[in-house]
């Protein structure tokens, strides 16, 4: 199996987006119809108050070519939680999945901190109205720091398997800091829970389930996970914990993982692997990946360089 | 109505010496009884920081079982430590509530971390003593009750107790943060879950005590003790705003059950209320009944919900 790159798909500078969103495409997710396809990501407006990000979902509709562009969501899909709630500073990312009639949007929601930076926890909204928008089943999350998961419990990505839902997330380490001037950095590793509504979940609890690469300060991101002709494959980021926003080096690239069993996983980054193009888009850095289906096809959406902040783009896979 | 015989102030923070960590506030009072002596767990401060924060700990003083106005010991250092960098507990342990399980002392306690949208948020973690509840080790470091859909944040005042083998965890739901005068007011409401081994929580999903005084009534410390064929829950309540002062502060209310699920609330039995002058003429908060040689007291705080310390009441007559 290889990936071969089909380039940029979408450019978030140069659209109209909704929520006075401007930069940043992120982490995009697919939810594919009978003759499009919906992408869903997280763009970023300024706060107010404080000149901090805050980060909304809002989607793209492509042909099926996956090349030209329908529409860009001209509303809001999920507004942010209330004062105090865990998604109450954004939602980074959403990954979406069909569930009878509605769409089960599991979201990671964003709440800032006095000591550290951020908090994030796994919500889930549902939609009835084919994706548009998204209610929440409740103001908090469904998946959230515990015991052995102490913090920053993040990208769900979740899929149904005979007849079990499975969610596949990040969940925090600890922070950490790495010089005495420096902001507090975080590390997280990818764990696995089990559900049979979709709702209340059991989690392996601590069980980082994707071996490191890079030792101890791997921080592991935005797992996605496909059956590929009878085997899981499971593609997610990772990166050093420090020092990874401006050194190429240390930033993201995309890792894999393969599963017969669905409890024990072999990383193997090299097959198939995804490389930057130097100078390109992707040239320092590839994250947030997605694979999905659509004709007979496998598809791989990502970011590139500066997080996405200029858009994703798309790879596809060779048998 | 019970009828409550006011004892006293049995414990002032303000009269401990040595111990920088413990100066003001002596909140949430738990009993573990010995053979001659009860320890009262409290939840106390050392003095603000610059920009006017608080941290809490946790520590206990022990009284002599025949005589509880008599001290015998303060605890030398806190109970629990305080969390890491960015874990749920950084910013402080309080309340804590304790039960004997085997040799063991196990502790449930809320920690506190700090918001930039609103200034604070809690979340129950568990600890356990192997030294007769001197000291206690983290089960993890994170909390053992997480956040859901319907308790989305504000997870505190844990209240463990063992009812026919099984284990019971009374705490209290933040509902949401309501604007007052700039300021963001949690308003929380009594929850209940159950466990067969302590760690694993299955919850009730349901508010059990009616809000009485107003919808974003404050309810808190839901205490409950068997007594007579029934359970008894003693708890505090509060205006969600403007309730520092006497006006809106706590008030102690009361409620009963007889299948730890379904509570009729009956605050006219409560039987306690603010002193006309004295350490607690401004509220009362914070119940905990603990029966000890044929008696029944009642642990509370006053003024200022506990700066200035816990006092005891005891029953005349039967919980019924």
């Amino acid at each position: 199996m290889r990936w071969r790159k089909l380039g940029k798909l979408f450019d978030p500078t140069q659209h109209e987006l909704p929520n006075d969103c401007v930069q940043f495409a992120q982490a995009p997710q697919a939810l594919v119809f009978d003759d499009f396809v919906r992408i869903y990501f997280s763009t970023r407006s300024v706060d107010p108050d404080n000149g901090k990000y805050l980060s909304h979902i809002a989607f793209v509709d492509m042909h099926k070519n996956l090349c030209d562009v329908i529409r860009v969501s001209d509303k809001t899909v999920i507004p942010l939680g209330g004062l105090g709630c865990f998604d109450e500073h954004g939602i980074f990312p959403m990954s979406v999945m069909r569930y009878g009639d509605a769409v089960y949007g599991y979201t990671c929601g964003w709440n800032r901190r006095v000591s550290v930076s951020v908090d994030t926890a796994i919500g889930l909204a549902i939609s009835r109205d084919d994706g548009l928008t998204f209610q929440r089943i409740g103001d908090g999350p469904v998946l959230a720091a515990s015991l052995h998961e102490p913090c920053l419990v993040g990208d769900g990505f979740v899929k149904v398997i005979n007849g079990v839902f499975h969610m596949w997330y990040i969940f925090g380490t600890g922070w950490q800091r790495y010089l005495p001037d420096a902001a507090p950095d975080r590390t997280y590793k990818i764990g696995h829970a089990t559900s049979m509504d979709g709702i209340d979940w059991v989690k392996e609890e601590g069980r980082q389930i994707v071996a490191d690469r890079l030792g101890g300060d791997e921080s592991q991101a935005l797992p996605t996970v496909i059956g590929i002709d009878g085997r899981y494959h499971m593609f997610f980021c990772y990166r050093q914990s420090f020092d990874f926003r401006n050194n190429g080096g240390r930033g993201y690239h995309i890792g894999h993982a393969w599963s017969d069993d669905l409890v024990n996983w072999i990383r193997d980054d090299e097959h198939p692997s995804l490389e930057g193009t130097p100078g390109d888009w992707d040239g320092d850095m590839q994250c947030y990946p997605h694979v999905f289906e659509s004709g007979d096809k496998v598809y791989l959406l990502y970011n590139g360089d500066e997080f996405g902040r200029y858009g994703f783009g798309l790879a596809v896979l060779e048998r | 109505m019970f009828r409550w015989r006011k004892l006293g102030k049995v414990f002032t923070p303000q009269e401990v010496e040595g111990r920088s960590w413990l100066k003001e506030f002596a909140q949430a009072p738990a009993t573990l009884v010995f053979d001659d002596f009860v320890r009262i767990y409290f939840s106390c401060r050392p003095p603000a920081d610059e920009k006017g924060q608080y941290v809490s700990y946790s520590a206990y003083v022990d009284l002599e079982r025949g005589d509880l106005f008599k001290q015998r010991a303060v605890a030398e250092r806190p109970i629990l430590s305080l969390g890491g960098l960015g874990e749920f507990d950084e910013f402080g342990t309080y309340p804590v509530s304790v039960i004997r399980n085997g040799n063991e002392v196990r502790a449930y306690y809320a920690g506190w971390t700090r918001c930039e949208s609103v200034p604070f948020n809690v979340a129950i973690g568990m600890a356990t003593s192997r030294d007769g509840g001197q000291t206690f080790a983290k089960h993890g470091a994170g909390p053992v009750l997480p956040y859901t859909p319907d308790e989305p944040f504000v997870l505190s005042g844990p209240k463990v107790r063992r009812f026919n083998d099984t284990w019971y965890l009374w705490y209290i739901a933040g509902r949401k943060w309501k604007r007052v005068d700039g300021r963001a007011e949690p308003v929380y409401k009594i929850r209940m879950a159950t466990s067969d081994d302590g760690i694993r929580w299955h919850r009730a999903n349901k508010d059990l005590i009616e809000s009485r005084i107003e919808e974003d009534e404050a309810q808190a410390s839901p205490d409950v003790f068997y007594a007579n064929g029934k359970y008894h829950m003693f708890f505090c309540y509060r205006y969600s705003s403007h309730y520092r002062g006497k006006q809106n502060g706590y008030r102690i209310g009361y409620a009963y059950s007889v299948n730890l699920t379904d509570w009729v609330r009956d605050d006219a039995k409560a039987g306690i209320d603010v002193s006309d002058e004295g350490w607690d003429a401004e509220m009362i908060s914070y119940p905990h009944v603990f029966e000890l040689d044929g008696k029944t007291y009642l642990a509370y705080l006053g003024n200022q919900v506990g700066r200035h310390g816990f006092g005891l009441a005891v029953l005349d007559g039967k919980l019924e």
